[in-house]
């Protein structure tokens, strides 16, 4: 497929082609501006390509419409830099409010958030408000806000982008987890030590073309 | 629970940016009354034409100098014309009586004039009030004819007065409205701009359309329905007024304004309020958070 954002000189992804199984756990890297993120943007259905198709979960959501959107976001999870919390929430609410905006009642919240919060490794931490916890911390309540509604596709965009390298490792400890459970993660980095420690597939990304695609790959 | 999150979220918007709030219900709420009011002195003309052209009368002068042979001729061809339902004849005593009725609180006026001054006449009522000008052109050039009046000629006048009032009163409920506008859809902004950090939350995890935007929506439309509300006391204050004081003069002129048409227009008032807060606040939504 290819994306050119209107305004640009050369396309952002140039007749890219990318085909992820079901379980799968893919790094996309390259250098800023090399179209990495637009990969995420697109499996969002936040922008969509000007030639080829998008296909997620085995249906073509290339051409849908906007109101089938929030449906589709639902089976997906997102993971981003900057968290993304509501700070005037606690973690547990953070959470809850995920579910609770898609019409889940708050005795499935209630039922439910505890557990995956327990699972991120946050117990004990559920009330604490985002600035009350630490940057991996406020990440993990992040990771579980993703993955509260058993999504089939984690994206992570740069998760560990403003996190230092232990915090950085635990995080990527926790996705792996989540990836094991059979959810498919796809996460974008320019993170060497990590892609290079967790040994899965890696594809990278120059200028808007894919230049390698390796299993048990490392950065570079 | 979704609805009381919803509600909730409504009060709470309204409640967070509240001089904005009431400078948006006090413009709709003025709007309001004026579109009401315009609305009523609508149907009051309306009411008013059917009952004043009814009994509007044309009234034919004869010349002073006018001979028994005119006068009877006249009598007789408006009498057999199939334009006039009704003639009366009214004699130069008579016209005097009438005329210190008219005047009987300026005696010097009445003093200064003698009867025989005073012109006969014949007073018709047509079958149809409109068909004056055919009547006019008929009887013009008639021998012993002096002069033929209209009263609808001055029914228009006044009814041209109050139609002025009632477009004006619209023009200012347009330009209000417009001002209301404005105002919503400026709130809805700085609401989904305090709200924007949950919005995207929202949109991410795949909140519905609707559930996002409902909030902000209602929002509106609770403001335009007591800006309607305040509009609605508004016209029943003025009708106190008025039925108390200064218009209760013209009580026998103009038909009067019940209570029941002031209730009837609420549901028009509302209904215009709820609907352009609603209509405003989803575009503007539409626009600003593109969801």
């Amino acid at each position: 497929m290819t994306k050119t954002y209107p305004k640009a000189s050369r396309p952002s992804l140039d007749s890219v082609s990318v085909s992820i199984e079901k379980g799968e756990f893919v790094f996309f890297i390259g250098p800023s501006g090399s179209g990495k993120s637009t990969i995420i943007k697109m499996l969002l259905h936040e922008v969509t390509p000007n030639k080829g198709r998008i296909i997620v979960n085995g249906k073509d959501v290339t051409s849908m419409r906007s109101w089938k959107r929030p449906a589709f976001r639902r089976s997906i999870g997102c993971v981003f830099q900057d968290f993304r919390l509501l700070p005037n929430r606690t973690a547990y609410e953070n959470v809850a409010f995920a579910l609770e905006v898609i019409g889940k009642t708050k005795a499935v919240a209630r039922r439910v958030v505890p557990e995956v919060l327990e699972l991120v490794g946050l117990g004990g931490k559920e009330h604490r408000y985002p600035h009350e916890l630490s940057g991996g911390e406020q990440q993990r309540v992040a990771v579980a806000r993703a993955f509260v509604n058993r999504p089939l596709i984690l994206l992570a965009d740069e998760p560990t982008g403003n996190l230092d390298p232990d915090t950085s490792i635990e995080i990527m400890r926790l996705l792996d987890r989540i990836n094991r459970t059979g959810t498919t993660v796809v996460m974008v980095t320019h993170d060497s030590n990590i892609v290079n420690q967790m040994r899965r597939r890696v594809v990278e990304i120059e200028s808007g073309r894919i230049v390698r695609d390796q299993h048990r790959g490392v950065y570079g | 629970m979704r609805m009381k999150y919803v509600l909730s979220e409504v009060l709470v918007g309204l409640w967070r940016n509240v001089t904005m709030t009431i400078a948006m219900i006090i413009t709709m709420a003025v709007s309001l009354f004026m579109l009401g009011g315009s609305g009523l002195l609508f149907q009051k003309v309306g009411d008013m034409k059917d009952l004043y052209y009814e009994n509007v009368q044309v009234s034919i002068f004869l010349k002073t100098d006018v001979s028994d042979q005119q006068r009877t001729d006249l009598d007789t061809k408006l009498k057999s014309d199939p334009l006039v339902k009704e003639v009366t004849y009214v004699n130069k005593d008579e016209a005097y009586n009438r005329f210190k009725q008219m005047y009987a609180d300026a005696p010097d006026l009445v003093n200064a004039v003698k009867p025989d001054q005073l012109p006969e006449s014949f007073r018709l009522t047509l079958k149809n009030p409109e068909q004056y000008k055919s009547i006019y052109d008929q009887y013009k050039d008639s021998e012993g004819v002096d002069e033929i009046v209209d009263q609808s000629k001055l029914l228009d006048k006044v009814f041209g007065v109050l139609t002025g009032i009632q477009n004006f009163a619209l023009a200012i409920a347009i330009v209000m409205a417009a001002a209301a506008l404005l105002l919503v859809a400026n709130t809805i902004q700085v609401a989904a701009y305090s709200k924007r950090r949950e919005v995207a939350v929202m949109k991410l995890v795949g909140a519905s359309n609707w559930f996002i935007q409902a909030p902000f929506v209602l929002e509106a439309v609770v403001a335009g329905l007591i800006g309607s509300i305040l509009g609605l006391i508004a016209l029943i204050g003025v009708k106190l007024v008025a039925g108390g004081g200064s218009l209760a003069a013209l009580e026998g002129l103009i038909t009067p304004i019940s209570w029941s048409d002031i209730l009837l227009t609420f549901p028009l008032m509302a209904a215009v309020g709820g609907l352009v807060s609603a209509v405003t606040g989803w575009v503007t939504l539409r626009f600003y958070l593109r969801v």
